[in-house]
């Protein structure tokens, strides 16, 4: 089946050298969550070094009929970088999906392109030597289940299968959107922390109305211009770089963290918010965060949120920031990145909008995302 | 009246005893002092209310942890020019642990089980100890210079109720204040002086009485030339260490303050400077009551007065006993010998007012006259029971010249004194020798605009007055109409005025026939457009002809 399809152009190659873009990109996207990037992007140089290939085709490329599994990690991140992948755990439970549909993979997505999502996924298709598809369930880092674009497009994303390090694989059969957040979270804790996803296949032709489309390409990209811009980069022409605005380049004052909200007597996510005073304006820039940056407010104001993303970068390297590495201190510059179109469409927005999140604010978003807007 | 309402600031809510104790400046002291003018409860810091120009809104729902929302309300407070922010803190109402403390057990682990970023398990940092703001808001506060408060324990609202009741303090004192000066000052006129006692007895502070020009007429202030007496309306002047307040009492006509109601606010004191004006408005009215009924009397009696002199003036043969009565009643005498007075007043002088000012002044000086408005000055007598020796009548001019001189600038322009004349037909030849004299004297700057005339007669007066060089070519120009016409009119009419208007005694002084004469003299009026009948215009036209036929000129 893999020939089948392997002779169409257009197909991207991810090589070596391409790795560090990769990397850097769907840290970027990750808004601040996502998880790190870093071990998947090991374990994905790994397999290259290897002689290992991995292909990533257009989803255009695909014939109609052509099975897709969306695959990824969830759970802490945390705890995926200390408690190492066996290399089973993708294939264990796009196995278990496969048997509950009884249907053949021919092809792996990515539920989420921002953070160790956005690589994992190729990782994984190199082990099973399936193809990746140049495409996503998220176009950015989302903290839940039931956000994926196949949820907002009003597909169901059960089955699903999830699959843990030591051994346990859990098949749910039906159940909303929400009915699978909620036995992922009631699985995960005692699963050690995180387990591999595998969704139902999709077929090709469905797919492409309920993903974002080209975002691994696009990623690769971004983390290219990201790097050509070097060390210490200038806030300008990092916006142009990545068609966003910069919201603040300044250090970090204060970082707060607190206990979200919590629902049916269950805690929900940690929250927290991130200062940052402006070099030279003394401006405040002050991020809500919950699992990736959700919210920015310029003196009181808000200027930018969800679903568009927002990246803290290392002022120095020009690396990513992760919410939960972010410390005061740090010498920072506040990028906003506008999110892909898929999001902004009516009726899906209110899937990642601030107040998705709890956060009783209108989306301010770069609309219209205008390349390289002045910040 | 509306703009002192509800003044305060954040510091002086922070001062009552019920603030005192449970409400601490998180940040921003740099607004404490900026105006209060209410305060506002928000359940939900979050609510989109708009805000209000000096408004102080304070938050009354149960605080959460580092809520961004406090720092958006704080934006939408500055940006609205708002007073400042309170939030609680400390265990909100029906809760007894302390909020934004440490994690709860275990929460770290389940918040970091994100589907993908794992937050850490590092809380609590980042929140100001013993408050419920975070740092990010305090610092928000600081930078935008507005008042962030906390209250620790117990019911915001009970803060929002005193401070409602501290801004509505000074409507309320000032409402008290002016229902006690509409008591003090009713519907009875009272002398300013006694205005000015009670409204110092009401404000319990030093208030003075100032005339039209700042003077002080009663009360004692240190620093009454600090009220700016050329600007008609209600004033607030800073002193050192309080301020002045005054408020004009003014007539419709002239609308220029005939009073000014002065209160001195110094120290503790001066913080009533809202509260004050309305109270000193109210007796400004009282003054101006009292005002409005002395001028109404003074009008009515010039009225009489002028009336009465007029019908004296008219008088022949022995008057009324009516009149004898409105006479006695005016308190005026009418036997013996009297002396007519005409003062000329200054152009555009409201006389009533300055009839009393004139008596007095002629009364400093020892004379006793009858003085009263009639035309564009004053007529008047002085009366001796005998008749008066040429050194008594000498005497008498000079005082009247002394009290001219006094008059003059002011209030008279010229005066005129006529020669003792019995009564009763002398009253008014006496007054229209006044007269005739003071209209000279009005063209006398050498005679002090001063003129008698005395004993030694009309005529010296007469030829006195005509060697003016501004009268010659003024009586040639009055008669030049009649010159270069047929028949010697300027003549004729000399003899006919010297002819005491006899038709007859012209015709025969100038042997012609006395249809001659009533001709000519009928062209003359036609042609001057005179009345001959009329004694200023007889008088004017008689000078000029002597002017112009006087041998040697």
């Amino acid at each position: 089946m893999l020939s089948a399809y392997g002779k169409l152009g257009c197909m991207l190659r991810i090589d070596l050298p391409d790795v560090a873009a990769l990397e850097r990109g769907v840290a970027v996207l990750g808004s601040g969550g996502g998880g790190d990037s870093r071990t998947a992007a090991t374990l994905l140089r790994r397999r290259l070094a290897d002689g290992l290939d991995v292909a990533v085709r257009p989803l255009a490329a695909l014939p109609p009929r052509a099975r897709v599994v969306p695959v990824g990690v969830v759970g802490a991140t945390a705890v995926f970088a200390e408690k190492l992948p066996g290399g089973h755990e993708v294939a264990a439970a796009v196995d278990a999906i496969q048997r509950w549909t009884g249907e053949r993979a021919d092809a792996l997505v990515s539920i989420e392109i921002g953070g160790l999502n956005g690589v994992m996924p190729l990782v994984a298709a190199c082990d099973l030597g399936l193809g990746a598809v140049d495409a996503d369930l998220s176009g950015r880092g989302l903290p839940r289940l039931d956000q994926l674009s196949l949820a907002a497009a009003g597909r169901p994303i059960t089955p699903a299968a999830l699959a843990e390090p030591s051994g346990q694989v859990l098949v749910q059969g039906t159940g909303a959107p929400a009915d699978l957040e909620r036995t992922a979270r009631t699985f995960l804790p005692g699963a050690g922390g995180w387990a591999a996803l595998a969704l139902a296949p999709v077929p090709a032709g469905e797919l492409a109305a309920c993903c974002v489309t080209g975002s691994v390409s696009a990623a690769v990209r971004l983390g290219r211009r990201l790097l050509a811009l070097g060390d210490s980069p200038d806030p300008d022409r990092l916006a142009a770089a990545t068609g966003g605005r910069v919201l603040s380049v300044g250090r970090v004052a204060e970082v707060a963290r607190r206990p979200g909200p919590g629902a049916h007597g269950r805690p929900g996510f940690a929250r927290g918010s991130v200062t940052v005073t402006g070099h030279g304006t003394d401006e405040l820039l002050r991020l809500e965060m919950e699992n990736e940056y959700l919210l920015a407010l310029r003196d009181g104001r808000v200027v930018a949120s969800t679903p568009d993303v927002i990246a803290v970068l290392d002022r120095r390297t020009g690396a990513p920031i992760a919410g939960d590495t972010v410390r005061v201190g740090m010498e920072v510059l506040v990028l906003q990145v506008a999110i892909a179109p898929f999001w902004t469409e009516p009726g899906r927005l209110a899937v990642l909008a601030p107040r998705a999140y709890g956060l009783d604010a209108d989306p301010a978003l770069l609309l219209p995302p205008g390349p390289g807007e002045a910040r | 009246m509306l703009g002192g309402e509800g003044m305060s600031s954040v510091r002086r809510l922070l001062a009552l005893p019920e603030w005192s104790g449970a409400v601490r400046v998180l940040a921003g002291a740099a607004g404490l002092d900026a105006p209060v003018r209410a305060v506002r409860p928000v359940a939900d810091p979050g609510a989109g209310d708009p805000v209000a120009a000096g408004e102080l809104i304070v938050v009354t729902g149960p605080p959460q942890p580092a809520d961004w929302r406090l720092d958006a309300l704080l934006r939408r407070v500055a940006d609205a020019g708002g007073a400042g922010v309170l939030v609680p803190f400390g265990p909100p109402a029906g809760s007894g642990a302390p909020v934004a403390s440490a994690p709860e057990p275990g929460s770290g682990a389940v918040a970091g089980s994100g589907m993908t970023a794992g937050s850490g398990a590092v809380m609590g940092s980042g929140v100001v100890a013993g408050s419920g703001a975070a740092r990010a808001t305090v610092l928000l506060a600081e930078r935008l210079g507005l008042p962030l408060l906390g209250a620790a324990g117990g019911d915001p609202l009970n803060l929002v109720v005193t401070a409602r009741l501290l801004l509505a303090e000074p409507e309320i004192d000032r409402a008290r204040l002016v229902l006690a000066a509409h008591r003090a000052f009713d519907d009875r006129a009272c002398a300013p002086e006694d205005v000015m006692r009670r409204l110092g007895d009401l404000l319990g502070v030093p208030v003075a009485l100032l005339d039209d020009r700042g003077q002080p007429l009663a009360g004692r202030l240190a620093e009454p030339g600090a009220v700016r007496v050329d600007e008609f309306v209600p004033q607030r002047v800073a002193l050192a260490d309080g301020v002045l307040l005054a408020h004009p009492a003014m007539l419709p006509y002239p609308a220029r303050p005939t009073f000014w109601l002065v209160a001195e606010l110094r120290g503790t004191a001066a913080a009533r400077a809202e509260i004050v004006p309305p109270a000193l408005s109210v007796a400004a009215v009282a003054v101006q009551r009292w005002l409005l009924a002395h001028r109404l009397e003074l009008e009515r009696d010039a009225r009489a007065r002028t009336a009465l002199l007029g019908d004296l003036l008219r008088l022949d043969g022995e008057p009324s006993a009516q009149l004898r009565r409105r006479v006695a009643d005016a308190g005026w005498q009418l036997g013996g010998w009297h002396v007519g007075l005409r003062i000329g007043a200054v152009s555009t002088l409201d006389l009533v007012p300055r009839t009393a000012e004139i008596s007095r002044v002629l009364r400093a000086e020892g004379v006793e006259a009858v003085v009263v408005e009639h035309g564009e000055g004053w007529t008047g007598w002085t009366s001796f029971a005998q008749e008066p020796t040429p050194a008594r009548v000498r005497a008498l001019a000079g005082r009247l010249r002394a009290a001219h001189r006094k008059l003059r600038g002011a209030i008279a322009d010229h005066m005129g004194v006529g020669r003792p004349h019995p009564w009763p037909e002398g009253l008014a030849g006496t007054v229209a020798e006044a007269t005739d004299a003071a209209r000279l004297a009005a063209t006398r700057p050498e005679a002090g605009y001063f003129l008698q005339v005395d004993q030694l007669g009309m005529a010296q007066l007469l030829l006195e007055w005509t060697r003016t060089d501004t009268f010659e070519p003024a009586a040639r120009a009055l008669l030049a109409p009649l010159r270069d016409q047929p028949g010697d009119l300027v003549r004729t009419l000399s003899a006919y005025l010297d002819a005491e208007s006899s038709i007859a005694e012209t015709a025969a002084v100038l042997g012609v026939h006395r249809n001659t004469v009533a001709a000519r003299i009928d062209r003359v009026e036609r042609l001057l457009g005179v009345d001959l009948g009329h004694r200023d215009e007889r008088l004017a036209l008689h000078l000029a002809c002597r002017t112009v036929t006087l041998p040697g000129r």
